[in-house]
């Protein structure tokens, strides 16, 4: 999975390469996504491509912010659509994760030491 | 408005869409057409019609910032939609002369529908007729269902037995249904709780592990008469949220992947062919959690589409559960504002009791739904939480309210405390709606006293009655054209929207060249039916005999028996006694069984093999004939109705919570012989006491022999010889010649001191009353008088009184 990385400010941004994460692609994901997890603390997720996740994604998103709290670090989620944004508060997730509108508004959460 | 409607005549407008959809939708000229695609090309010309007339009835009812209702309801018995959609947005007869002028005839088109079986029997029938009389008062109110792929099953007959064939109805797509993809709605259910903490340190439960569905909407346009407003029915099809698991698919398990998508889109693949009886089935809970779930999202969109917070919604929207199959409504609705909205539990519950509002349908004790508390926590791990602490804090009221009692808790618990636990539906939705209905006067009193006196002493001002209804525009000016046009040839068609105005009829009673036009107009309905049951039942029926019908489920507690015991009697006492009747009788049964109730499916059996000898026995063929129509359906039900001399609607008095079908024989000008249950009550009430046939035991005298146990069957049969010969008769072989002892089940059913249904006690005035029927109908005169004041008299039992009381006292609503 070609996951986009920038560095910006000291946050790290990474982008969400696909369209739907799920049972088909969500292991590729957690392995892709592992040594941005190991070589960061503050990652900002951009999700502006993605359309659909299940269960499966949800847990890999939940398995990255597990790993960042452990180490003292923190996970923001940015842009965000409607649907994703509707099954994650299925699901009470948008209680766990920091969910912002765009990239510079997590970044800026990051920044203002929430 | 039809945008055309001012430039060319409906007739020019219509033939001129017909041929359109010919050529465009359906790729031939309209003489190249097969005519299952004639029907399609027809009722695409007609839902264009109603489609204009849908949009403006929504801007309407938008400017008015109108309280909308949701009809929830797992069933929806449409039927066929040509003709009443005509009706009421009175094109019958323009749509009758484009046809004419295209060469064809619209009665042959209308016959070609396959009718809409989403339903099984009284209940769905009943939501179907509620949408109808939204549309015609201008209610803004939208029924939600299931989009079945399989309606009931279709009932044919081998050597008497039923055979259950599928009924594809969807084998081809739908004319009258409007695929809605954009507003698909992701349905997550399985998986299990994680409990965790959220970002601020407060306990926040995770549902993981979830599969998710897609509820795919379908639409169908109801018109009202006149058509000024069309509302909308909306059915959800499940969907699998991809063609095929590809994860699955990937490790090389092509044949998990495939089942994994089939198992999702079984969801909505088939109607439950039982009303009452699916308890235990996580199908069935996944199916009514799928309709609770897809309706409750579009519910949520719509409103937050103009409404900036929730403080509104309990005043902007009212749902409706038909019966407790969408009652997980309550937990879901308290997931979202809850989970989802992140409002505190009380203010959500506030909104959930002024939203939601339930209707009971069934004092039946094994009707009353509940389900294993292990199945719904492997369904629906979340709601099972929810429903925990709904029971929790709802429990501590009750115990603050009386201490120490413990078999009160125990009563009104959500939780049956049985191995394993269940939930309990009916208590679930009593506790959640600010409004529990009955559906007749006896059943409402029946449910405060009976069903849940505990619930009636702790919110009496919840407990109310509507009394069921029908609507006039599809059971008479549809079904019965000859008497509609009698009707307003007499007195006008104020009646189609005011059914009270009938009542102008009763001047007309006494009316001699009335009375022979009346008798006239059933005749000749009588002989269109019979050659319904000549080509169906293979029975010859003679239109000049009584008409006697018993059309409905079959089921032990509507006593279908009963009426076959009074068959027995007359026959015996024609051959061996030779005692004739006062008047010849075609007996005429119709209902399917469910294909799992052993008992019903063998009085379908009993009915056939004692019709066989009676038909076949020279000595009674000029006076009795028995006939079992096959395959009960609404439109089968549409030309049987305007047939019956006589309703048929016998039940263990106590047990039928309303009916619908003792309206729909009455409204069509048959006299009832009935016991004191239900609506039959309040039709005594309305017709007087001398147009109707009471007989039997009360609900209360059921109630005092069943609680004293002081049943003794066999007396009954040791004080009139002619219970005991047509109770012994089941012990011989006399009606199954070639299946010996094939009825003794009967036997020592109606014999056994715990027959519930108490045959024999009300056998002999059954018989009695029979008797007085056959000397009446011998009155032509007389008879048709009683049958005139029935039709006068029913206005009551329209369905738009129903509706006008529930938006009145439950839903506030009103027109726009």
């Amino acid at each position: 999975m070609d996951i986009t990385v920038d560095h910006i400010d000291g946050v790290t941004v990474a982008t969400v390469p696909v369209d739907e994460l799920d049972a088909s692609n969500s292991n590729e994901f957690k392995r892709d996504i592992a040594p941005v997890l190991q070589a960061n603390a503050k990652l900002v997720l951009d999700l502006s491509r993605l359309r659909f996740v299940d269960s499966s994604g949800l847990g890999a998103m939940l398995s990255c912010l597990r790993q960042l709290t452990a180490k003292g670090g923190d996970l923001k989620l940015c842009s965000m659509s409607q649907q994703v944004r509707s099954l994650f508060e299925l699901v009470r997730m948008h209680r766990i994760f920091d969910i912002h509108g765009t990239r510079e508004e997590a970044m800026a959460a990051f920044h203002a030491g929430h | 408005m039809n945008e055309h409607a001012t430039t060319e005549t409906p007739v020019a407008r219509l033939q001129e869409s017909i041929q359109q959809h010919s050529r465009y939708s359906l790729g031939r000229s309209w003489a190249d057409l097969s005519p299952r695609d004639r029907f399609n090309a027809v009722a695409l010309a007609v839902r264009d019609e109603m489609v204009d007339r849908m949009l403006e009835t929504e801007r309407r009812y938008s400017g008015a910032h109108s309280k909308r209702l949701y009809y929830v309801s797992i069933e929806f018995l449409i039927g066929q939609s040509l003709g009443n959609n005509l009706h009421n947005l009175q094109l019958r007869d323009a749509c009758r002369q484009a046809l004419l002028n295209l060469g064809s005839n619209l009665e042959d088109i209308e016959e070609i529908e396959p009718d809409a079986a989403l339903g099984n029997g009284g209940l769905g029938r009943l939501a179907a007729c509620f949408l109808d009389s939204l549309a015609t008062l201008g209610l803004p109110g939208f029924g939600y269902g299931i989009n079945y792929e399989y309606g009931l099953f279709k009932q044919e007959i081998d050597d008497g037995y039923q055979r259950e064939k599928p009924d594809n109805w969807l084998a081809q797509p739908s004319p009258w249904e409007i695929t809605r993809p954009e507003e698909a709605c992701l349905v997550p259910v399985y998986g299990h709780i994680e409990h965790s903490v959220d970002r601020f340190g407060a306990y926040n439960p995770m549902w993981m592990d979830w599969r998710v569905l897609i509820g795919v909407p379908h639409d169908m346009l109801i018109p009202g008469y006149g058509g000024r407003t069309v509302n909308v029915l909306r059915l959800y099809s499940a969907r699998s949220s991809r063609d095929f698991d590809m994860g699955i698919f990937n490790d090389g398990d092509y044949f998990k992947a495939v089942q994994q998508k089939i198992a999702s889109e079984t969801i909505s693949k088939v109607l439950y062919p039982s009303d009452a009886i699916v308890a235990g089935q996580e199908l069935r809970l996944v199916q009514e959690y799928f309709l609770v779930a897809c309706t409750l999202r579009d519910v949520i969109r719509r409103f937050e589409a103009n409404h900036p917070d929730y403080s509104t919604f309990a005043s902007s929207v009212a749902i409706h559960l038909n019966d407790t199959h969408p009652a997980l409504m309550v937990a879901e609705l308290m997931r979202i504002l809850v989970d989802e909205k992140n409002l505190e539990w009380d203010e959500a519950w506030r909104i959930t009791q002024s939203t939601l509002a339930y209707t009971n349908h069934t004092l039946l004790p094994e009707a009353l739904e509940k389900w294993p508390v292990p199945m719904f926590e492997h369904v629906l791990p979340r709601h099972l939480q929810i429903i925990y602490e709904i029971n929790r804090r709802f429990l501590e009221q009750v115990s603050a309210a009386g201490p120490g009692n413990i078999g009160l808790v125990q009563s009104v618990s959500l939780i049956e405390e049985s191995s394993p636990k269940h939930v309990r539906m009916a208590n679930l939705a009593m506790v959640g709606s600010h409004s529990v209905n009955g559906v007749a006067e006896i059943h409402s009193n029946l449910v405060k006293t009976a069903l849940a006196p505990d619930f009636h002493r702790l919110f009496p001002e919840r407990f109310n009655n509507k009394t069921n209804g029908i609507t006039q525009r599809r059971w008479l000016l549809n079904a019965n054209p000859g008497l509609a046009n009698l009707i307003r040839d007499a007195i006008g068609d104020a009646w189609i929207t005011d059914l009270d105005r009938l009542r102008d009829l009763d001047r007309f009673a006494g009316d001699p060249a009335f009375r022979a036009s009346f008798r006239n107009v059933k005749h000749s309905n009588k002989e269109r039916f019979a050659a319904i049951i000549r080509a169906t039942a293979r029975v010859k029926a003679d239109p000049a005999s009584l008409f006697d019908i018993h059309a409905k489920r079959i089921h032990a507690y509507k006593r279908q028996l009963l009426n076959l015991m009074h068959v027995i009697h007359e026959y015996l006492s024609l051959v061996e006694d030779g005692r004739t009747p006062a008047a010849p009788r075609t007996y005429i049964f119709a209902g399917k069984a469910a294909p799992g109730y052993w008992v019903a499916k063998q009085i379908v059996k009993a009915i056939h093999n004692i019709g066989r000898v009676i038909n076949s026995d020279a000595r009674a063929r000029d006076w009795m004939k028995v006939a079992f129509v096959p395959d009960y359906r609404v439109s089968l039900a549409e030309k049987m109705l305007p047939a019956a001399d006589l309703s048929e609607q016998v039940s263990t008095a106590g047990m039928e919570a309303s009916g619908t079908g003792n309206m729909k024989f009455a409204l069509n000008g048959a006299l009832t012989v009935g016991t004191l249950d239900g609506a039959n009550i309040e039709i005594r009430d309305e017709v007087g006491p001398e147009n109707i046939f009471i007989f039997g035991l009360k609900a209360n005298e059921v109630r005092e022999i069943r609680q004293s146990r002081s049943y003794r069957p066999w007396e009954y049969c040791d004080s009139d010889p002619r219970v005991r010969r047509v109770v012994e008769t089941f012990h011989t072989n006399r009606f199954c010649p070639d299946e010996p002892e094939l009825f003794t089940w009967v036997h020592r059913r109606v014999l056994d001191v715990n027959d519930e249904f108490l045959h024999l006690a009300d056998l002999a005035p059954f018989l009695d009353i029979q008797d007085q029927i056959a000397q009446a109908f011998t009155d032509p005169d007389h008879w048709t008088r009683m049958a005139i004041l029935n039709v006068a008299r029913i206005g009551k039992f329209s369905s738009d009184r129903s509706i006008r009381e529930y938006a009145e006292d439950i839903w506030r609503i009103e027109p726009a």
